[in-house]
């Protein structure tokens, strides 16, 4: 272990170095012996009282050595071959021009991608965006061609590479690992803010990917539900409930709920939490800017405003008549200007209907509205402390508390129905392909474990929504200089939207509460299982939407 | 003098009640939804008895109302009359100009729901809207309806008549010189120089007349302008002799001074705006920056499902940054051109317009989103340098004893369609088209009169090439190669 080699160009970043170094040969000899005994009884493991003033990284390598194959009935999952399946361990590839996309981006802007920091922020591992005074050749850069790896998402590894090979490890409050430096992945919310800080963006760290870059050819970032997303790309984990009884005993015991009651509460609990992002987006941009003549901005290109961080579709849209901008209608926004990211919002509504809060999201996002509509973007000034921002979040975050608070129990497949009949009734009114998908991807997940439908019913719907909504999540293309990569189908999908064929896809069939939902016992298929039967209904409170009809 | 006055108007004021102006003055009250954006139109309408019972008691009026014009005696006699005292011109606008109708359109639904919204009152009753769609722009003061449903009638390009009512109906007026009877008010619209000032007051836009893109969000039509084309296609209402019409590079001669005032007005409004804008920034109150009418349509309207404008290994020079909307690509397309309608070439005349108008354009690709007051009176100051050498552009080709615009035609034409990343295509091969139809089309004869019985040719083509697909209001889909191939077929 001691041969890790540290790269000067995370010298600035590393502070004293770990405070388990003592132990780190000891414990490491454990592990790599497979002698580390899962379920051990708990011992006192040193934790830190005040963290370190900086953690630092050790890459992806040290983390291989052990999670390669199936250890034990705690890590069952063979994690780096997951991981090397997964597209985020190829996300370096993009930094070079040997990809033509890539190469023309490169000339259109004038830069070398694989030395522009908002470009290595999101493409690969966090360390390898050199310090300004040190220029590294890109060959000696071993971090640049890491991708999107381990400490990118679970954080740098100093502090806990050594106390988490500790067979007492897992026994540790995530507060705990936390001040160690390693991130809950299990808290959706922490998770969702992880993923949605390359996904959606955020100014505060640089990860931004500006407008001129899209117009530069940048696939563009659409809607992202980070549970759909996350199957997609093949989880290298397991779901607490997925582990043996005997670990969700000991879990259970040692109060470890942060998972959220199923992965369908983890995405609502992710959709209130990208609402909050998409006003925070804007409002972070206004903070770090250099809103003035002579002002720098505090990080590095961030110039205000940035397009990017805006609703692509407020502008990119044909200027056809009858203008379905127009029927969609503004939500509180004067007319032509550009507003937040939209793609949270119906499926936040859902997440408000279920935590029983219904609200409009378009109420929520009001303060910053307020300050778009001051001028085009907004300014700055008006946008760093919005009137009203802390009321908006305290409402965001007690929705949160109230959908994390649902333990799982025998009551999932009625709660799984619940939650399928509001995103039906929020699917209904979506007015966006971007909108809808999120809502489509997770009604989809809900109604696989919701009782009240036959696996027929069940099948049906997913199998339309699927097709309406286009919910496949395909790979990169096979080829980097692929004519027409899996982005342009989905932007083909965006304007051919027709919100009456996505209302008729998101209509579910009525539920019978109680009716099992076992393939077997289910009735022969009705003529028409999804005509709905009136008054069968599952009773909703949903917010009056305040989009003018 | 008084009683005469009096007695004068009274006399124009009674004939004119059953003829055409009056019968139209009614707006088109079916159209109007009952809805509460748009009650009292209809009720005040139909409530008022006499409908020139305002104008009437309130002689200040006279001058604005084309009433005052219109009578039967004067300017509304029949078609084909007195052509030495325009007897036909009020009867001519109010039956083939649409600028007769510009109130009436405050009324459809669009328009109402437009303000809807907007969320401001009902059309007819906003100055934003009036200033264009009526006289109001001519009074300070709020203009009874009856007044207002002139549309854009006479005052609003001859000026208000008050002053010169009378005095233009003696015999003398004739005689009178162009600075005497703009000493009174009354606008001098025979040259091509001041008709396109005037109308560029609308058509473009300026600070008391400012279309902006809370407008166009809410449905408002984009604004295009160029003279040579409005002309053409405009009823004229006035006898050529002695006119513009009557030189023989007429047609030439309004498309060069149209696109310098074009570019001249284009200016104006963009210093008006920054300059309010960054005003508004200093105090701290809402402000309109940027507007993004100043920029290309398409650089933000086109659905990302189309083809990236970018494909690599384009050998071309950029001018901006990927990502930056271009300023006014309607109005700059000629800017580096109009020299070349001159028989002799003016000394760095276009060379300084079109330097200028790329230094505003070099300018705004970095500070078109700026939002720093500073930053923003940069553009006004810029701003102001193209509307200097516009207007001096504008004067000059004015008074140019030929001009001829085939050969900027012809130096427009490459810029159309070699490089979609330098002109956005649609704007620049539109006005390519407009400057060959304008040399090749028309002459003084010609006016007015359509070509619907000849085959079509292939400028006639050309000009279908740029129409936009049904149902859209943006040229989507528009090759700029096909454009460029079908342009060498117009001989």
């Amino acid at each position: 272990m001691g041969q890790v080699t540290r790269h000067p160009g995370t010298t600035q970043r590393r502070a004293a170095g770990s405070p388990f170094r003592p132990l780190g040969a000891a414990i490491v000899a454990l592990a790599v012996s497979g002698a580390g005994a899962c379920g051990a009884p708990p011992d006192a493991l040193p934790v830190p009282q005040t963290p370190p003033a900086d953690f630092t990284y050790k890459g992806a390598e040290l983390c291989m050595r052990c999670h390669r194959s199936e250890q034990s009935e705690w890590c069952d999952v063979a994690t780096s071959t997951a991981w090397r399946h997964d597209a985020h361990s190829r996300a370096h590839l993009a930094l070079f021009p040997a990809n033509p996309r890539t190469r023309a981006m490169e000339e259109a802007l004038g830069i070398t991608a694989a030395t522009t920091a908002s470009c290595i922020a999101c493409h690969t591992h966090p360390a390898a965006e050199p310090a300004p005074e040190e220029a590294i050749p890109e060959e000696s850069n071993r971090f640049l061609h890491g991708g999107i790896s381990c400490e990118t998402c679970h954080g740098p590894g100093s502090g806990y590479f050594e106390p988490h090979l500790h067979a007492n490890w897992r026994f540790l409050a995530a507060a705990d690992k936390a001040r160690l430096g390693m991130v809950d992945l299990r808290d959706p919310v922490r998770k969702t803010e992880n993923c949605l800080g390359c996904h959606l963006g955020d100014a505060r760290t640089g990860r931004v990917v500006p407008h001129a870059a899209y117009a530069a050819g940048h696939p563009p970032l659409g809607a992202f539900e980070v549970e759909a997303a996350s199957a997609a790309m093949g989880p290298h984990w397991k779901r607490v409930w997925e582990k043996s009884e005997r670990i969700q005993g000991l879990a259970a015991t040692h109060d470890y709920h942060t998972e959220a009651a199923s992965t369908s509460h983890r995405s609502l609990i992710a959709a209130l939490v990208a609402l909050k992002r998409s006003a925070f987006l804007v409002q972070e941009a206004a903070e770090v800017a250099g809103g003035t003549a002579d002002a720098a901005p505090a990080v590095p290109g961030s110039a205000w405003p940035e397009l990017a961080l805006y609703d692509c579709q407020a502008c990119h849209h044909d200027l056809v008549l009858p203008s379905r901008r127009q029927q969609v209608g503004y939500g509180g926004l004067v007319p032509g200007r550009p507003g937040l990211v939209r793609w949270p919002r119906r499926l936040a509504e859902a997440a408000f209907a279920v935590a029983e809060m219904p609200t409009a999201a378009e109420d929520i996002i009001s303060p910053w509205v307020a300050a778009l509509n001051g001028r085009p973007f907004g300014h700055p000034d008006d946008l760093r402390s919005p009137a009203g921002a802390g009321n908006a979040v305290a409402r965001v975050d007690a929705a949160i508390a109230a959908l994390a608070a649902v333990r799982r129990d025998g009551s999932l497949p009625a709660r799984e129905r619940q939650i399928a009949a509001v995103l039906g009734t929020v699917g209904e009114r979506c007015t966006d392909l971007d909108g809808a998908r999120p809502v489509g991807w997770v009604l989809s997940e809900a109604i696989r474990y919701a009782d009240g439908w036959t696996a027929a019913e069940r099948d049906l719907v997913r199998a339309r929504l699927d097709t309406t909504l286009r919910l496949g999540i395909p790979g990169p293309p096979p080829r980097p200089d692929d004519p027409s990569p899996f982005w342009r189908s989905s932007l083909d999908a965006a304007a051919a939207f027709d919100p009456a064929v996505a209302t008729e896809a998101f209509r579910l069939p009525a539920a019978r509460p109680g009716a099992s939902t076992s393939p077997r016992s289910s009735p022969a298929p009705q003529a028409n299982p999804l005509r709905p039967v009136p008054g069968a209904a599952v009773p909703l409170e949903l917010p009056a939407t305040t989009v003018p009809r | 003098m008084r009683w005469f006055s009096a007695r004068f108007a009274a006399a124009l004021l009674i004939p004119i009640a059953p003829c055409g102006a009056t019968g139209r003055a009614a707006p088109p009250v079916a159209d109007c939804p009952t809805g509460p954006g748009c009650g009292p139109p209809r009720e005040a309408v139909a409530t008022d008895a006499d409908p020139y019972a305002g104008m009437a008691s309130d002689p200040a009026l006279r001058g604005l109302a084309t009433a005052s014009c219109a009578s039967a005696t004067c300017h509304g006699g029949p078609r084909g009359g007195n052509h030495a005292v325009q007897s036909f011109a009020a009867t001519t606008w109010v039956n083939a100009d649409p600028h007769a109708k510009a109130y009436e359109t405050l009324f459809t639904a669009r328009s109402v729901r437009m303000a809807r919204l907007l969320r401001i009152g009902p059309p007819h009753t906003e100055r934003q809207c009036l200033v264009c769609h009526s006289v109001q722009d001519v009074s300070p003061h709020p203009l009874p309806r009856d007044v207002l449903a002139d549309g854009v009638g006479c005052a609003s390009c001859h000026g208000d008549a008050t002053e010169w009512l009378e005095a233009h109906s003696l015999a003398d007026w004739k005689g009178r010189s162009p600075a005497d009877k703009a000493a009174v008010g009354f606008a001098d619209l025979s040259g091509a120089l001041e008709r396109a000032r005037v109308c560029a007051r609308c058509h473009v836009g300026d600070a008391d007349h400012d279309m902006h893109h809370d407008h166009v969000a809410a449905g408002h039509p984009r604004l295009y302008f160029e003279l040579a084309q409005l002309q053409r296609r405009w009823p004229r209402h006035w006898n050529p002799h002695g006119r513009a019409e009557s030189s023989p590079d007429f047609n030439a001669r309004s498309w060069a001074v149209g696109q310098a005032v074009a570019l001249e007005a284009a200016g104006t409004l963009l210093e008006a705006r920054t300059a309010r804008a960054a005003k508004a920034v200093r105090s701290g109150a809402p402000a309109r920056w940027p507007e993004y009418t100043e920029f290309d349509c398409q650089a933000c309207h086109r659905t990302l499902a189309t083809a990236p404008v970018l494909a690599a290994g384009n050998p071309l020079p950029r001018q901006l940054p990927p990502g930056t909307p271009g300023w006014q690509p309607w109005f700059v397309t000629a800017a580096g051109v109009l020299d070349a309608g001159l028989d002799e070439p003016l000394a760095g005349t276009g060379a300084d317009l079109a330097a200028r108008v790329a230094a505003l354009r070099r300018l705004l690709a970095d500070e078109w989103a700026a939002a720093d007051a500073a930053r923003i009176e940069r553009i006004a100051a810029e701003a102001r340098g193209v509307v200097r050498v516009a207007s001096r552009t504008a004067v000059t080709l004015a008074a140019a004893p030929d001009i001829r615009v085939a050969a900027a035609a012809h130096r427009l034409a490459p810029r159309a369609a070699t490089d979609p990343r330098l002109w956005r295509g649609w704007d620049a091969a539109a006005q390519t088209t407009l400057a060959l139809e304008a040399d090749r089309r028309g002459g003084p004869a010609a006016l007015g009169v359509h070509h619907a019985g000849d085959p079509p040719g292939p400028l006639d083509m050309l000009r279908e090439s740029l129409l936009h697909p049904a149902g859209f209001d943006a040229p989507v889909g528009f090759d700029a190669e096909r454009f460029q191939r079908q342009r060498a077929d117009v001989p």
